[in-house]
Order: structure tokens, then sequence, then C-alpha cells
């Protein structure tokens, strides 16, 4: 089967357009990120996460839809100003997304209060029952080993050893639903014994939330991390400018880190248009567009330098077109299949890896368009910017 | 069968069971990401160590020099000059405490001037008390987190000479108790109760003319019911220098009091031992102040002398009593600790991205193998072997290197399902050209993959780079993705490469002349 045959499009003829439309996105993508960057108050740009301003975010899994305005009235008195509140991954889930900004770039622990302020709001009813959504197994062991409800003889070490078993098999059920509905789901619980089962509904409560993670970044960390992402993605530049520089001629080069520079500005363009934000994650994704970048720019110099070999004197656009043609066919194969991949990670991913997703998904397209319409064409104008040059000197040497 | 390709067929099983065997003798580790866990970098304050070096060596020097009959002032510490100085009344016998200061103090220079002695840090003695605070905070953090009965906790100083201190404890489930107990910056203190408590300051102070004495602090605690609900605050006034600290105390751990109630034993150190029961056996009767981070936890009365072994009550329940005896078990941090970092992952949430993370793994691999299989039809077949074998070969030295998969790393599989066929296409296009300008399978097969080398080559070093440079963010997600595509890139030119080669000179072996190929 074959879904390319021969082609020979001139993809060069349409340079002039391509090259227009291709700066015209890059300058507003520059103007877009640098406006955020200067006038944080226009909510344009580049949306940092908390890898890199700082900052506290808590996600927890409620019984119930959980009312968003409740949510935000019971934190308004947080400190480190107004929280974000979202929900989380799919609607049906009822997770939500807690961000707030530390307060004044102070270090510390800011995940407490927040959990803290739930609870007074959520929790009340529950009084100092044990809660089963938010208390891990060695708690549960001891309050069971304290109660000792199915009168259990010997040494303290005994009884918990006794018990322990049990509170992790309550916890192993809440690692695999996320939250405990009501006491009466304990019934599925197979390792528990009749008296704790009894002991634990009739003594026990279940919490409206439970926790499903809690981060936050201090200032220092914070500076490390931004300062450790801007190194990383430098020195890979510089790393692949010095590759690229090593094993083909300057036009080349300049055509590759045109195209590379191209795509991550895109990239990060629609990072900013769409307000997705800019984490750990984020920086790994922009780093493999950037190696992905290249790989494909580099499939087609590869293809031009080798018929630059076979077939001397040929007009160069008339090479470069044949070349591009030629690899046409893998070029739109190869990211066909990483495409594929890609977005079956998007789709199937989650929340927490969707944005590494876009990254690629948004790369590859990208990546794909420049290798022949940003990195050909300007690798063929330095060459006749280069040969022009020659020319003169020649010319003004015989003189 | 030819010579060659028994050997590359050796080479390849040889490839591929070392991958499997690895696979299944190792688990991969789980990333905290995906194990649920949490992660903490803490900071210690070290300057805090050098103000209570600074206090108790001036101490030291006061309590011996009153005892061989040299009555001297207690003076002040300055932090930020390492440096302490005390007044020297004129008929104090100098030579004698010059002894005292050489025998008691030998990391001191001192220097006189008048009546005021000032005693500096000798060189490197401010660096050595530093890096003593971070390795006891290191301790015991390392003995509170032992207590929990985390499997394979990672407790370690952020370089050498840093004063960060890197936790991960994976699996909990209990992320808040953990943290609770873990960077509870407890500070233990037994002081002597000068007076309280007291409802509120200044009836505290009254006795004293409304003054806190030279020699004494306030601290407070909570008021609490027989409930254990606060209800209200003490005031208590103490004596500045402590009895004991928590570096006298050798253990302690929950215990059953007389009617069955929970208590705390505690154990003190020889040394601890005397100094407890000198103070003890001349106090019976009055309040002792446990104090934790400047907050009065308890103030049991002394009941009797107690040299080494002793035990607090005080309305405890399992819990709490267990709380309390591990903080006092781990000893008083010697300085206080900040949090720079805390990344909780609940288990709830990790396992859901383990079943994500696979579901879209399988989908993205069903997907790329249908399409190769359609596309490229026995070539197809050949080029999904290949890329099985990439994903065994991936895992397998993932688990023998003991690399840590983490969500990124997940997609770092993912992304390599994809990437792993582009040799392969890059190869059947270039063997699908030379087929069509007329040359024979034999031929073709052979042009097409040295061809396709160089180009293979230069494509996937590219990808290398970017993933090298990735290692710098040292630990996390980030590193375990640059961990796995990097493992994913080199397998996947062997399987390209080397593997798929192999199996084209298998289908074209034994055959003299071939006139078609599946391509």
């Amino acid at each position: 089967m074959r879904i390319i045959g021969d082609t020979n499009i001139p993809f060069l003829s349409y340079r002039k357009i391509a090259l227009t439309i291709s700066a015209i996105v890059v300058l507003i993508g520059l103007a877009l990120i640098f406006a955020g960057f200067f006038n944080p108050h226009l909510g344009i740009g580049l949306n940092f996460g908390i890898d890199f301003t700082g900052g506290t975010q808590v996600i927890a899994k409620f019984h119930e839809a959980p009312d968003l305005a409740r949510l935000r009235a019971s934190l308004a008195n947080l400190e480190g100003g107004t929280p974000v509140i979202q929900s989380f991954d799919e609607a049906e889930k009822h997770e939500v997304i807690i961000r707030v900004e530390n307060p004044e770039d102070e270090e510390g622990d800011f995940t407490r209060p927040i959990i803290d302020l739930l609870h007074a709001e959520y929790n009340g009813a529950l009084g100092d029952r044990f809660d089963l959504n938010t208390q891990g197994s060695q708690a549960l062991t001891l309050e069971l080993s304290e109660a000792n409800p199915d009168g259990v003889e010997g040494d303290g070490e005994q009884i918990e050893a006794y018990y322990e078993p049990m509170a992790d098999a309550v916890l192993k059920y809440r690692k695999e639903h996320g939250i405990f509905n009501s006491v009466s789901e304990l019934d599925e619980v197979a390792e528990l014994s009749a008296g704790v089962r009894s002991y634990i509904q009739d003594e026990d409560g279940v919490g409206a939330f439970s926790l499903l993670g809690a981060e936050s970044v201090g200032p220092t960390v914070g500076s490390d991390l931004k300062r450790q992402a801007s190194l990383a993605i430098g020195l890979s530049l510089l790393g692949m400018l010095i590759y690229i520089w090593i094993r083909f001629q300057l036009p080349y080069g300049i055509g590759a880190v045109a195209a590379l520079f191209h795509d991550v500005i895109v990239t990060l363009t629609a990072l900013a248009l769409t307000g997705r934000e800019i984490n750990l994650p984020t920086i790994a994704a922009l780093l493999t567009l950037v190696g992905y970048s290249v790989n494909d720019t580099v499939v087609v110099f590869d293809r031009v330098r080798e018929n630059l070999r076979l077939r001397r004197g040929e007009d160069l656009e008339g090479l470069m077109n044949t070349s591009i043609n030629q690899v046409l066919s893998r070029t739109i194969i190869t990211s066909g299949t990483t495409l594929m991949v890609v977005l079956s990670l998007y789709i199937f991913g989650g929340d927490v890896i969707n944005t590494f997703a876009f990254v690629l998904l948004i790369g590859i397209l990208v990546g794909t368009y420049s290798s022949i319409f940003v990195a050909a064409p300007v690798a063929l104008w330095v060459s006749k910017l280069l040969a022009a040059r020659r020319e003169r000197r020649r010319k003004a040497g015989r003189k | 069968m030819d010579r060659k390709i028994i050997w590359r067929i050796v080479v390849i099983v040889a490839v591929v069971a070392a991958a499997a065997l690895s696979l299944s003798q190792r688990n991969i580790n789980l990333g905290l990401d995906l194990s649920g866990g949490i992660h903490l970098v803490l900071q210690v304050e070290t300057d805090d160590a050098i103000k209570a070096e600074l206090d108790d060596a001036m101490h030291r020097l006061v309590s011996q020099a009153e005892s061989e009959g040299m009555a001297l002032s207690s003076g002040t510490a300055d932090q930020e000059g390492l440096r302490f100085r005390v007044e020297v009344p004129p008929d104090v016998d100098r030579s004698g405490l010059r002894e005292i200061a050489g025998d008691f103090l030998p990391e001191y220079d001192v220097s006189v001037s008048g009546t005021t002695w000032t005693f500096t840090f000798k060189p490197n003695v401010e660096k050595n008390v530093r890096d003593l605070a971070v390795r006891q905070a290191l301790e015991t953090i390392r003995n509170r987190v032992d207590q929990f009965g985390v499997a394979e906790p990672v407790i370690q100083r952020q370089g050498l000479e840093s004063d960060r201190i890197l936790v991960q404890l994976p699996g909990v489930d209990d992320p808040t108790r953990v943290k609770e107990i873990i960077s509870h910056t407890a500070f233990l203190e037994w002081k002597e109760v000068v007076a309280g408590p007291a409802p509120d300051r200044e009836t505290l102070l009254t006795r004293f003319g409304g003054q806190v004495p030279a020699d004494a602090e306030v601290a407070t605690g909570d008021r609490k019911d027989l409930e254990d609900n606060v209800i209200g605050r003490d005031y208590y006034l103490l004596k500045r220098s402590a009895i004991v600290t928590g570096r006298d105390l050798r253990t302690a751990r929950r215990g059953q009091g007389q009617f069955g109630e929970a208590v705390v034993n505690f154990f003190l150190v020889p040394a601890g031992g005397d100094k407890f029961a000198e103070f003890t056996s001349t106090h019976i009767g009055e309040p002792a102040a446990i104090v934790l981070d400047g907050k009065v936890i308890s103030a049991p009365v002394i009941r009797s002398r107690i040299r080494d072994e002793g035990y607090i009550e005080g309305n405890f329940d399992i819990a709490s009593a267990e709380d309390l005896s591990l903080k006092l078990r781990a000893g008083a941090l010697p300085a206080s600790i900040t949090y720079l970092e805390e990344r909780t992952v609940g288990p709830s949430l990790g396992r859901d991205s383990v079943v994500r993370g696979v579901r879209a793994a399988v989908a993205g691999l069903v997907i790329v193998m249908i399409f190769m299989l359609v596309y490229y039809r026995m070539a197809g077949l050949n080029a999904d072997l290949a890329l099985v074998l990439n994903i065994v070969i991936l895992l397998g030295a993932m688990a023998y290197f003991g690399a840590t998969l983490t969500l990124p790393g997940i997609a770092g599989v993912i992304l390599t399902i994809g990437m792993a066929v582009d040799a392969n296409v890059l190869i059947f296009e270039r063997i699908r050209e030379e087929l069509r300008v007329g040359k024979t399978a034999r031929s073709a097969v052979d042009t097409g993959f040295s061809r396709a080398f160089g180009t293979i080559l230069d494509a996937n070093l590219t990808t290398l780079i970017a993933a090298l440079f990735l290692f710098q963010f040292g630990t996390g997600p980030i590193k375990g993705f640059a961990v796995t595509l990097s493992i994913g890139i080199l397998a996947s030119v062997f399987t390209a490469v080397f593997v798929s080669r192999t199996l084209f000179m298998l289908v074209l072996a034994g055959k003299d002349r071939v006139e078609t190929l599946s391509v």
C-alpha cells in the first residue's frame, strides 16, 4: 500500500507565502509572550505554573459535584491571595484543583492551611470521629488497636499486628476508588472481621473529600527550577546548533535553527493562547519537540546532501524540491505514527499529562510543516545569498 | 543457513533474553507520581545551631567558672560575628579563667579588652557546626521515618555541603500525618518551672513586679479539658537554661500507666541522667516543663528522683502518646527546618495515572502496529516485531539499571513507540525507492539499509542530545522521562537496524533469486 506516490510538488515555489505566514505567526507570538511577560496583569502571554512561580496547589475529590462558589467562600480567608479553583479531570469524578500563591514569597508549609480550611467547611459534622477519607492506614491501625473491637489479648504490638492488615485493606479500597462515599462501602472489604466492620461503621465517619495530591513550591526551589529549565533549553539548542554545524554546511545549519526557533515560538504561542500552564513536564515536552523538529529537518537535509553529490550542477531549488518529494512519504508516515501515539496520550492520558501531550501534538504538526516550509527555504535563501556574494567577489577580483 | 545470520540471531536472542530476564527478576521502580507518596525538600536553618552553640558555650564557661568560685556576668552572643562576650570582674583570677577556657572551649579564640572577654570561633568551626547540624537533622529525620515503616525511603542531603535535605517516601497514604512527624521542628527541652501556670502574663509576673527575671523566660502551652479540646492558654515562667535537652534522650516509647492509661516512657543517656538526677532530687513535688519548640506541651510534677528512666502522664490516648514518644525519640532537631518544596501524590491519583498511561500506551501501540502491517505488509510484520522487541529491551534495561518509571516516563515510552518506527519507515521507504528503480530485492535491501543508516544515526542523535540535557533536572519525573527516552532511542536504533536487517536476511536466505519483496 502507498499513500503518497511519486510526487513532484514544487514546495519551494511557495516559500515566499509560507515564510511570510510563518514570520507573521512568530511575530504575533513573540509580541503576545513579551507583552504578557512585562504586563502580567493583562492575563495574556505564558502562564507559568507553580513549578516556576512558586505557590501551592491541592487536588481534592468530593462525594458529589463540588459547589465551586462554596469552596471559594470557604477559602476566602487564606493567606496569600485569592485562590484559583477549577474542576479537575472529568466532571463526573468530582475533582477540583485549588491553586494559590504563597504569602509574600515565604517558605513554609502552605498545603496545610488549605486542608484545614476544607476540613472546617465540609467535615464539621464528623466531629472527632476518625475520617476514613483523609487519614491513613497507620492511624487507623492505632485507632483500632486502642478500641480493640475484637478483644484481642496480648501486648500493644500483638494487638497492632492483628489490626494492621485490616487497616491496610480499608486503605487499599480507598486507593482503588479514590474516596469512600459512605461507611456502608466497607461491606465490600472482605478482609475485615465482623467486629471491626461494625466498629468502623458505627464509630468512624467519611469526610466530604479525599486528597488526591498537594504541591507547594517555595521561591528558592521555584527560581532554581526556572534557572535549570532555561539552562536545559539553552544548552540543548546550543547542542543542536553545534551538531548541525558539524554535520552540515552553514546554510543548512541556519535553516534548521530557524525551523527550530519557529517551532518553539509557535508552540509557546499555542500555550499562551490556550492559557495552559507551563510546568516541568511542559519543559520536557518542549525539549522533546526540539529533538523531533531537528530530527525531521535532518532527514530532509540528509537527502539534499546526498543528491548534491549525485547530481552535481543541478539547480539547488529543483534539487531541494526533488529531495523533499523523495522523503515526503517518510515524513508523512513518521509524523503520522508519532501523531497517532501522541493523540492516544492526549485522549487517554488524563489531566496530569494533558498539556505534555498538547505540546507534542502541536509540535509535531508544526515541526513537520517547518522542515519543508521553513528549514529548506531558509537554507536555500542563505545559500543563494552566499553564492551571490562569492560571485560579486569573483567579479571584483577579475577587474 | 548463512553463518552470519546465525550469529546475528544469537546476538538478538541474547539481548532479548537478558532484557526479559532482568524484567522477570526485578520490578521497575515506580516514581512517586505513580506509586503515590511524598517528596519534600527541607532546609535546615543552621543559624539556629550556631546560636545554640554560642549560648551553650557561654553557659558552660559561666557555670564552670562559677563552680570554681569565679563570678562572671553572662554576656551576649553575637551570632553574625560568631562570637560571644562576657564581662569579667577585676577580682577574678585571670590565669585560672584562661585555663578553664582552654579546657572547656578549645574551639574558641579569646581576646581580652579591659574587663570584656570575647570568645570567637576558630576558623572552620562555623562550617563544622553547620555541617553537624545538617547531619544531625538528617539522622533525626531518618529515625522518624524508620519508625513510620515506609519501604525504600530516600533521605539524603542535596549536595555535599548543602543545608538542604531531600525526603522521598513512596506509597504513603496519609501525607499530612507523615509531614507532621517528619518536619516537626521538635526542639525538645526540659526546663525548670519558676512560676505558673497562670491564666495570663500579668498574673504570672505579679510576684516579680511585672518584670521577667534575667535568667527566665515566659512560655505558653495549650490548656485542655478532659476531652483534649483546647480551652485556653497557660502561661509559665521557665528557667532560661534547660535541665536536659533532646540530645540527652536515649529513647522514648508509648507505655501503660498503673491504671492502663497511655503514658510515655523515656530513657536518658548517662550524662543526661546525671543532670536530671541532680535536678529532680532537689525539686520533688515541683513541676518541670517539657518544652517542644518553645511551647510547653506538658508540665508534669516530679514525683521522685529520676536518673535515667521516667514516664510522662497526661491525658494521652494511644495515638497522641505514640506521637509524643515519636517526637521525643526522634530527639531534638539541633536546628529548625523550613519547607522549600512539597509534592504529595495520593495513591489513588498515582494509580489512576498508571491505568491511563498504560491504556494510552496500548492504544498507541495497537494503532501503530496495525498501520505498519497494512501499509508495509510482510515488512510491516518485521517492523512490528522490532517494535515489540524494542519495548521489551527498553523495559528490561530500565529494570536492570534500576531506573525509575514516572508519568512523563510513560509518555516517553509512548513517544518511543511512535518514533521507533521512524527508523523502519526510513529503511522501508528507501527499499521501495530502490525497488522502483529496478533493483533486485536483495540489492534493494542492502542499499536501503546502508543508505538509511546515516540518516537514522543523524536523526536519532538529535533527539538523544535533547534527552541528555534533560538529565540536569536532577531528580523527579523529568529525569525519568529523559531516561526512558534515551534508552528508547538506543533500543530503537538496535531493533530497526540490526533486528529488522536480520529478519530481511532470513526471508531472503536460501533463495538464489528473489523477484518480489513484500514491502
